[in-house]
């Protein structure tokens, strides 16, 4: 930080300065009385009945909720509140939405909740100090290369519906992709806490090295694994990162010109990446075909209007990927502008909050790593309902927290940790009488 | 770097209400255009799977239903009587658009209408079944004799109330069975569909009110009207000479009767022994070009009939007979014979010659280009019995809510005046004539009083076939008729003047006894 700079502003507000854990009780109540009925009200738009498992789903969710609530009281008793609540809701209305599609997957989408949960859990005990990770960057930015790596190793990695983003282990597939990205996050701030002082003083073409390699490996995952949304992730973090540590813009402007030119050049070379821009730009030319999920996409969401068709009572199940990759437009087509709004407006929440520990904290480490972590759920959110909404080309991706697989939720869940983590650090520094430094 | 942060921060700030107002143009502001999308099936397979409404005829007989279904609908239709309603109920499908009362009555049978979905201030907070049951004017009773007495003979029975329009029985064979059309599985209901589209005898036709055939005979009635309306001609005068040709002015084709016969007299003789060549006289000489055109119109000809069915046919009645013809004006008055010669003065009732009087000659007969549907027919019989005035057809009386309590009732409504209640009086003793003397003998059943009119329109002569046609009315003694009806059993063999009586009448025969059984 220079000394131009104003010195971040610590006033918290003094309600929840004061009892944090209190509001997050009465908030994780309030989600807990919200995904309830909406479970019921969607069991029974389908079924025309009070669902039987009712109180064991209500039971499960409370536990779940409670377990992590008292671990925050536990281990991040001064942490923004925000995270948890927000988080478990759009946890919950997913676990609504995909129970509703395919009530197969209800079984399997618990217990990674429940996994997800104990991994937050278990990065909350046995990470006690974010710095930690700080001496592991190189280790970490290795482990996320062969993450990365793993689903292109011939008998561990999988192709399914046409990206090779899988490892399979047994009977086990996971996205290995998914956890890369928080390691990734940890090695970018940790390597530019030691070269940011180096990169602001001056500017050599060799120090857009790091950028240029970022770039190449973002490639690398477009062209060997064909996933265009990691790939576009996984350079947004890079630039975004270096360019607040650097501050300066010709980051942004070198980033912008190579994305664009890896775009052109991948819409060049490659048919997928061509079909994607074309159904992006006319779904209507092939409504039948390429352009199908997208436009039953829009379709759904239309039907959606303001208030929505009501759960259970619209047709989601049309949309190919409705429990993944369109989970927004089934969230809009039954809760209606209000509920895809509301979706909306929680992943603006924990942004917000995210990026407000990544403005308050000190050390930077923490604060280029909150950045990332938070750029991550920002920009992937962005380029899913984005793609499904035709703001941009579509590319899979799960929408974090709802759509349905286990990976994504497990990696984002230990997300959530690093960053309750760090705003329990955070605030618990600005206020000595609590002890701890 | 705070200052970067906060950057970000407002950049995703901005991006994120890109994607707001991309929300709210997707769902609320363009919805609209998303859903009229014609590839949007979604409205489609939500309107097809809702309950509807049952159909049940006047004498209580379930013809459509929703049933529930475990699957891709909630509802499917079922339409228990199969065939034997197809053309009336038509079927609500998943792959083709509906037809019939399914497609006209479609928002009521569906419960859409404001004042059947919220028929209190009660029923703003509850989910009231609001669809609507029709009742039918049919009569199952009687649908049920029409379709066995026609059997598998090509044709169509309409019969129907004159005093109201209602619609008692509307059969056409071939039909077909409409529960395979509405089955929720779209390849079934399009195996069935293309099915019926291949019949060469079109049987998803209701050719009752969607097909136009030559009236043949049946249509002296009209000219017959349309004479008495003049003025010039009564039931017993003028005496028409009696003669085998018409040549008509200026020349054309020469009118002949059937089979060379030699016929005259008054106009009660003219229509019992169906006289060619005085009909042909009549119109084109007595009634003119202009008040026939008016006459066949004021039966509905040429224009809409407003039943309450879908795609229904217009009649046809040729309106272009060409300029007068100044030089070659003659008249008629009673009694006299044709006078040629270029009267610039014409006295009442003389009716100027035209370039194409040769064809007013024909189609006052009911030849040339003149066709009509079976329901127009039976409306002409129909305005004849009913003192002139054409009753608006229908097949549904009533609309009544879940509970059983009326929503609407369907009121008789005046459709046209074909014709003054002195006319009708004169053509309905000559039908009654007709029926016990002439050529429609074979509708006489006990205790009803019966006036009929047959045709035969002529097809082809080799081999010789024919559409036979009766039209009629039937009432008991003393009353006004309660019943009118139009028979036409298509491309018979045989081309006389009495097939339209062999094969049509006892079809019409049998539809009496069953309405006044």
């Amino acid at each position: 930080m220079t000394a131009t700079e104003l010195p971040p502003t610590h006033s918290v507000s003094p309600l929840l300065a004061l009892r944090p854990r209190r509001v997050e009780a009465g908030l994780l109540v309030m989600v807990g009385v919200a995904v309830g009925v909406a479970y019921g009200l969607a069991s029974f738009g389908t079924t025309e009945a009070i669902p039987a498992n009712l109180g064991p789903f209500l039971i499960w969710m409370f536990g779940l909720g409670a377990v992590a609530h008292l671990a925050n009281r536990h281990f991040t008793s001064a942490a923004d509140p925000v995270f948890l609540p927000i988080s478990l809701l759009l946890n919950g209305l997913g676990y609504v939405v995909i129970t509703r599609l395919d009530g197969s997957l209800a079984a399997l989408q618990s217990t990674w909740t429940a996994i997800g949960i104990g991994c937050y859990v278990a990065t909350l005990l046995f990470l006690p100090r974010v710095r930690i990770i700080e001496q592991y960057r190189y280790l970490l930015g290795i482990g996320g290369l062969l993450l990365l790596m793993i689903p292109l190793v011939p008998g561990l990695g999988t192709e399914i519906n046409g990206a090779r983003i899988w490892a399979s282990v047994g009977p086990i597939n996971f996205q290995p992709g998914e956890f890369a990205k928080l390691t990734l996050a940890a090695f970018f701030a940790g390597y530019l806490v030691d070269s940011r002082e180096l990169l602001r003083s001056r500017l050599e073409l060799r120090d857009l090295a790091p950028i240029g390699t970022a770039w190449a490996g973002s490639l690398g995952v477009m062209v060997f694994q064909r996933d265009l949304g990691s790939s576009l992730l996984f350079f947004t973090l890079f630039v975004v990162v270096l360019w607040v540590a650097s501050e300066r813009w010709v980051v942004l402007a070198v980033g912008a010109v190579l994305f664009f030119g890896g775009a052109f050049a991948a819409w060049t070379m490659f048919d997928h990446v061509q079909k994607r821009v074309d159904i992006w730009l006319d779904p209507f030319a092939d409504p039948k075909g390429d352009g199908f999920q997208i436009v039953e996409g829009s379709f759904a969401l239309a039907d959606g209007g303001l208030t929505g068709t009501g759960l259970g009572h619209g047709e989601p199940g049309r949309i190919p990927f409705a429990e993944t990759d369109f989970i927004f437009a089934a969230i809009g087509e039954e809760l209606g502008l209000a509920g895809s709004s509301a979706v909306l407006m929680a992943f603006l929440l924990l942004i917000g909050s995210g990026l407000r520990v990544a403005l308050r904290i000190d050390r930077v480490f923490e604060k280029l790593f909150a950045l990332g972590l938070t750029t991550l759920l920002a920009v992937q959110t962005f380029v899913i309902v984005g793609g499904v909404l035709r703001v941009v080309p579509l590319t899979g991706i799960t929408l974090p927290f709802v759509s349905y697989g286990g990976s994504s939720l497990v990696a984002n869940y230990v997300l959530l940790a690093l960053l309750v983590r760090m705003s329990h650090e955070q605030r618990v520094s600005v206020r000595p009488a609590k002890g701890s430094p | 770097m705070n200052l970067r942060i906060r950057r970000l921060g407002v950049v995703l700030g901005v991006l994120y209400l890109v994607l707001f107002l991309q929300l709210n143009r997707v769902q609320l502001f363009g919805a609209e255009r998303l859903q009229d999308d014609v590839n949007n099936t979604r409205g489609l397979i939500r309107e097809f799977g809702r309950e509807r409404g049952p159909i049940v005829t006047a004498d209580g007989v379930l013809v459509a239903r929703s049933v529930e279904y475990g699957g891709s609908v909630d509802f499917r239709r079922e339409y228990p009587e199969g065939e034997l309603y197809a053309h009336i109920t038509g079927y609500q499908s998943l792959n083709v658009e509906a037809v019939g009362l399914e497609r006209s009555y479609n928002d009521e049978l569906a419960g859409d209408p404001i004042d059947q979905r919220f028929a209190s201030l009660g029923d703003l907070f509850v989910d009231r079944n609001s669809t609507a049951t029709l009742t039918l004017s049919i009569r199952d009773s009687v649908q049920r004799v029409a379709a066995e007495a026609l059997g598998d003979r090509r044709g169509s029975v309409v019969a129907l109330d004159p005093r109201t329009g209602e619609i008692i029985a509307l059969w056409t064979f071939p039909s077909f069975d409409p529960n395979p059309l509405a089955d929720p599985d779209g390849t079934v209901a399009n195996a069935a569909f293309d099915a019926l589209v291949a019949d060469p005898d079109t049987p998803l036709l209701a050719k009752s009110y969607r097909e136009i055939y030559f009236p043949g005979s049946t249509f002296k009635l009209v000219t017959a009207a349309a004479g008495v309306e003049t003025g010039l001609i009564g039931a017993s005068t003028p005496v028409f000479p009696v003669a085998t040709t018409y040549e008509p002015v200026p020349a054309g084709a020469l009118i002949r009767n059937f089979a060379g016969s030699a016929c005259g007299g008054d106009l009660v003789e003219l229509l019992r022994v169906s006289c060619n060549t005085a009909f042909s006289e009549i119109g084109a000489e007595w009634v003119g070009p202009e008040q026939m055109v008016d006459a066949a119109e004021a039966f509905g000809f040429n224009a809409d009939l407003g039943i309450d069915l879908p795609g229904a046919a217009e009649s046809r009645f040729p309106a272009d007979y060409g300029e007068r013809l100044a030089n070659v004006d003659r008249y008629r008055a009673p009694g006299q014979q044709p006078v040629e010669g270029a009267e610039t003065v014409l006295p009442n009732g003389a009716v100027p010659v035209h370039e194409n009087s040769a064809r007013l000659a024909q189609t006052s007969i009911g030849q040339n280009d003149v066709a009509a549907t079976p329901l127009q027919m039976a409306l002409v019989a129909a305005a004849i019995a009913n003192d002139g005035v054409v009753m608006t057809p229908h097949v549904v009386t009533e609309l009544l809510a879940f509970d059983g309590s009326l929503l609407d009732r369907v009121e008789a409504e005046p459709l046209r005046v074909a014709m003054s209640a002195s006319t009708a009086a004169i053509l309905r003793d000559a039908m009654r004539v007709v029926a016990e003397e002439g050529t429609a003998r074979n509708l006489l059943t006990g205790g009803v009083v019966v006036g009929g009119k047959t045709g035969t329109a002529q097809l082809g002569t080799t081999p010789p076939n024919s559409h036979a046609w009766i039209v009629g009315y039937a009432g008991l003694p003393d009353e006004q008729p309660s019943l009118a009806f139009a028979v036409i059993v298509e491309a018979q063999e045989g081309a006389s003047e009495q097939t339209g009586g062999r094969v049509a009448a006892p079809i019409a025969q049998a539809v009496i006894e069953a309405a006044f059984n």
